[in-house]
């Protein structure tokens, strides 16, 4: 590599196709949902913001992110503590259990758990066969399942960016701790819990932000009577055709996402710079 | 070891096992039910059967939904390979202010909502001209597949030694042949996992495939999904299966030729 | 220096390391270990990579536990108490400092597990810093030290706990030659001034001489000579000790006649006497310290071709090469310059420095 000055321009071909494909298109959304008629207006926000049916369809969405979000990382977390001990096959089953699920697309795991959920479905039949239920109960269309459905779809993106900081962790640190005295619980919240914490940040971001914007599995697993945000948008354009309101909520979603990232990525650096 | 120990590491591995059992249940119920001779859901089926593999014959549009996706996946993901490995040689051996700033850009889109870049392309797409089906897919597709080739990409380059190259010249290889030899091998892994998590992206989009198509142009899943509304019958599970069998396909050639440790870094 | 008084048999067994034997996925790496040491003695654990050294020292600090045997600190048996309850300190090689912690927060780690109230641990950290110089950096991360302050952290996390007894993981191998030996040199009379009991795990024969009362040799392991360094360099115990603790010239020979003390030992380079009583016939490795031997004369000589002289400043090497390809060592103090390469020479030694060992297989 002789010019490493001109190295730089290697990089133009794709960056100025995510420019114009990607940021550019990104940007005039965003623009246009401030703009009537070309003027400056904040009025297309004040609409959606006052309407009572939007202002739930908002909150059920965040609710239903953070809860999904919650259940992932109880579920992620010990199994990352599992997996950074684990070694040969056992390593391998882990593997295998993350990454074959996330080659699988999400319309099939989001169909499959309709399956699974529908009241004469196979977790209504396994109930009532273990006698754990008298009669089907109605789970498909609940805000349990899609939490239960979107949890295990995103599980993998929580996952691995813990086991990858716990997998790196210097071992000797926890026998340090205990070579100082530190009780198993102590070494736990005083050791392992704050060095993982920079992949329980990113693996919480990750999932938060797909949370918030899934659309494929609301739709399969709880239909049109409970809206999300991402519904709504598909809605608006592709049924209501009413783009102004797609516009707006495309961009708080857009709003809600980068403030995700922003947000995550000081958190880490914060994390980071103590480290 | 003290009893907190091993409560701790029994707690751990029993959630861990069970996270294991749940991840692969949804994958495992779909198979399951697609041998069903029933023609609604039940567990276990009563008889098994091959009619919804054979009744995917009948379905209209699926081979051409099949095509398009493979099409898109494969032609996109070769185009962000070029444009991707481009990139990463220049964020990882140029010598410019503002290479943190690419790289992260450049891996944006995954952290973006897919609805929402739906959503703006098709805006876009209408306000430049732009009305054919394919090229909006193809462009969309690009976005997509991209950033998965550039993690990848850019966590391998960055951890290889470029003076390993430096070495292999001194000991008489002409620079192409340097790389030939020496950076081609060490990156191959990165290609392959890279390309195949991006193609697998690809055929498994929906949210801004849904904004990009027209009547004769559907995806497989934007396919799929409607199948699921006019006629949801087992015939989906066989077609979920099928899909879930490339994923296995991939998962084996991954772990074959790079080991699946190396499959989830970057 | 050695323990004080006390009632039991054996007053000097501090730390009593007995029968312990290990085995890793069926591979025995330790049987049957036998290991003592007197309170306040500084000792070292010398010996080659995989010898069993760090896991002796784990064993001991119930980071990895023994299949066989026992562990008693002060007449206490300690085998089953886990870790965090024996009161036994570690430096890790890599001082396994915690990276989220500043240097002071550190320090308290070890007050903080052991629920010290709040107002007691300020001042203890604070005396431990000052003691290892380091209380300008109190609020620094740890990230920003160097080799060296990384080092003095880890000694004082270690020692504010006021550990029963000091273990130490390679503690110098990170630090570069010149700040390894004020390191040394610093840290000894740390632990000598608070009459602290402590182990060092090393590789480096220089290292373990320096800083240990005594030195355990280890090897395969097993223990091959527990004894004070002078004793150790002077009369090594088999020729693994002669080979790994200092330098020597090696030659192979068979014992030819024998009268009870001395014995004539037959070489590919002649006759070398030395004293011992080992059966005629035995196989046997002849060894001598490079200082011992004297570039003109001796009761034992071999005639040499100067390979090279190699001037150190307080010695000179002189390398010198035997007609059977046979390669000797001697060290002459000061600057020696009349020698040169390519020159005859005659390498003597006394007979009651040859060391002789029966030779393995």
């Amino acid at each position: 590599m002789r010019r490493l000055e001109n190295i730089g321009l290697l990089a133009l071909p794709g960056l100025t196709f995510l420019a114009v494909i990607f940021a550019l298109p990104l940007l005039l959304l965003l623009l246009k949902s401030f703009q009537i008629d070309g003027q400056f207006s904040l009025e297309e926000y004040r609409l959606f913001f006052s309407d009572e049916y939007n202002m739930s369809v908002l909150w059920r969405t965040l609710r239903v992110a953070a809860l999904t979000t919650l259940l992932a990382l109880l579920i992620a977390y010990p199994t990352a503590i599992a997996m950074s001990r684990a070694n040969g096959i056992w390593l391998s089953i882990f593997l295998v259990a993350m990454v074959l699920p996330m080659s699988v697309g999400v319309v099939v795991k989001a169909f499959a758990w309709s399956i699974i959920f529908r009241t004469r479905g196979v977790l209504n039949d396994t109930l009532m066969s273990l006698g754990l239920i008298d009669a089907p109960i109605r789970m498909l269309f609940t805000e349990t399942a899609l939490i239960i459905g979107a949890a295990n779809v995103f599980l993998p993106f929580m996952v691995l960016p813990i086991y990858a900081v716990l997998r790196q962790m210097d071992n000797r640190l926890p026998e340090a701790a205990a070579s100082l005295g530190a009780t198993p619980v102590f070494r736990f919240f005083n050791v392992t819990l704050p060095l993982s914490l920079p992949g329980v940040v990113a693996g919480c971001a990750f999932v938060f932000s797909l949370a918030v914007s899934m659309y494929v599995i609301p739709s399969l697993i709880v239909g049109e009577r409970q809206q999300t945000l991402s519904m709504l948008t598909a809605r608006s354009f592709l049924f209501l055709r009413n783009e102004a309101l797609g516009a707006t909520i495309s961009s708080i979603l857009l709003i809600i996402a980068i403030s995700v990232v922003l947000g995550s990525s000081w958190l880490a650096n914060r994390l980071g710079a103590r480290q | 070891m003290t009893g907190t120990d091993r409560l701790f590491l029994v707690l751990s591995w029993t959630i861990g096992l069970c996270c294991v059992v749940f991840l692969m249940l949804p994958i495992v119920i779909t198979v399951a039910a697609s041998f069903t001779s029933s023609s609604v859901y039940t567990l276990p089926p009563p008889e098994w059967s091959l009619r919804w593999y054979q009744s995917l014959e009948r379905r209209s549009g699926l081979w051409e939904a099949v095509t398009l996706s493979l099409n898109l996946a494969l032609v996109s993901t070769a185009i962000s390979l070029v444009l991707g490995t481009l990139a990463a040689v220049a964020v990882t051996r140029g010598r410019f202010k503002g290479r943190e700033a690419i790289a992260t850009f450049t891996v944006s889109p995954l952290m973006m909502p897919g609805l929402v870049v739906g959503v703006a392309l098709l805006q876009f797409f209408r306000e430049i001209g732009l009305r054919d089906a394919y090229w909006s897919l193809l462009l969309g597709h690009i976005v997509i597949t991209l950033p998965f080739v550039m993690r990848t990409l850019l966590a391998s380059m960055s951890a290889f030694d470029f003076s390993l190259v430096d070495a292999a010249r001194t000991l008489g290889l002409s620079y192409p042949k340097a790389i030939l030899k020496v950076l081609v091998p060490n990156l191959a892994p990165a290609y392959l996992t890279g390309g195949l998590f991006a193609f697998l992206a690809s055929m498994d989009n929906y949210p801004i495939s849904i904004f990009l198509t027209d009547a004769r142009n559907k995806t497989l899943p934007i396919k799929m999904l409607q199948y699921l509304e006019e006629q949801p019958d087992p015939s989906l599970a066989a077609m979920s299966s099928g899909l879930i069998l490339m994923a296995v396909i991939a998962l084996v050639v991954g772990a074959r030729t790079v080991g699946l440790n190396r499959m989830i870094e970057g | 220096m050695q323990s004080s008084a006390g009632t039991e048999p054996d007053k000097r067994a501090y730390l009593d390391v007995v029968g312990v034997g290990k085995a890793f996925k069926g591979t025995t790496v330790m049987s049957d270990m036998d290991f003592r040491v007197a309170r306040g003695e500084l000792v070292s654990l010398l010996g080659p990579s995989g010898c069993g050294k760090t896991t002796l020292l784990r064993i001991i600090a119930g980071l990895t536990s023994a299949d066989a045997g026992d562990i008693l600190l002060d007449g206490r048996a300690i085998t089953r108490v886990p870790a965090h309850r024996r009161n036994i300190s570690v430096v890790f090689q890599s001082y396994a400092l915690f990276p989220h912690l500043t240097v002071a927060e550190n320090v308290a780690f070890g007050l903080r597990a052991r629920s010290v109230p709040k107002s007691d641990i300020a001042p203890k950290v604070n005396e431990a810093l000052q003691l290892v110089r380091m209380r300008d950096f109190a609020d620094r991360p740890v990230s920003a030290l160097s080799g060296g302050q990384q080092q003095r952290v880890a000694v004082a996390r270690a020692l504010v706990v006021d550990p029963v007894l000091l273990l130490l993981d390679e503690p110098f191998s990170a630090l570069d030659r010149k700040l390894r030996e004020t390191m040394q040199v610093e840290l000894k009379s740390l632990l000598r001034d608070r009459g602290m009991t402590a182990i060092f795990v090393t590789h480096d024969q220089e290292e373990a001489m320096g800083v240990s009362d005594r030195i355990a040799v280890m090897n395969a392991g097993r223990i091959e000579q527990f004894a004070t360094p002078s004793e150790l360099y002077a009369r090594p115990r088999s020729s693994f000790v002669m080979d790994f603790v200092g330098l020597s010239t090696r030659l192979r020979g068979r014992v030819q006649k024998t009268d009870g003390t001395t014995m004539q030992i037959e070489t590919a380079n002649g006759l070398v006497l030395a004293n011992g009583a080992l059966g005629v016939g035995s196989d046997v490795t002849v060894g001598v310290r490079p200082e011992l031997i004297s570039p003109c004369a001796g009761e034992n000589t071999i005639s040499v071709t100067l390979a090279d002289a190699m001037v150190l400043g307080a010695k000179t090497q002189l390398h010198g090469v035997s007609h059977t390809d046979d390669r000797l060592l001697c060290e002459v103090p000061g600057i020696q310059t009349t020698l040169t390469r390519g020159q005859d020479v005659t390498f003597g030694w006394s007979i009651k420095d040859t060391l002789v060992y029966e030779a393995h297989r």
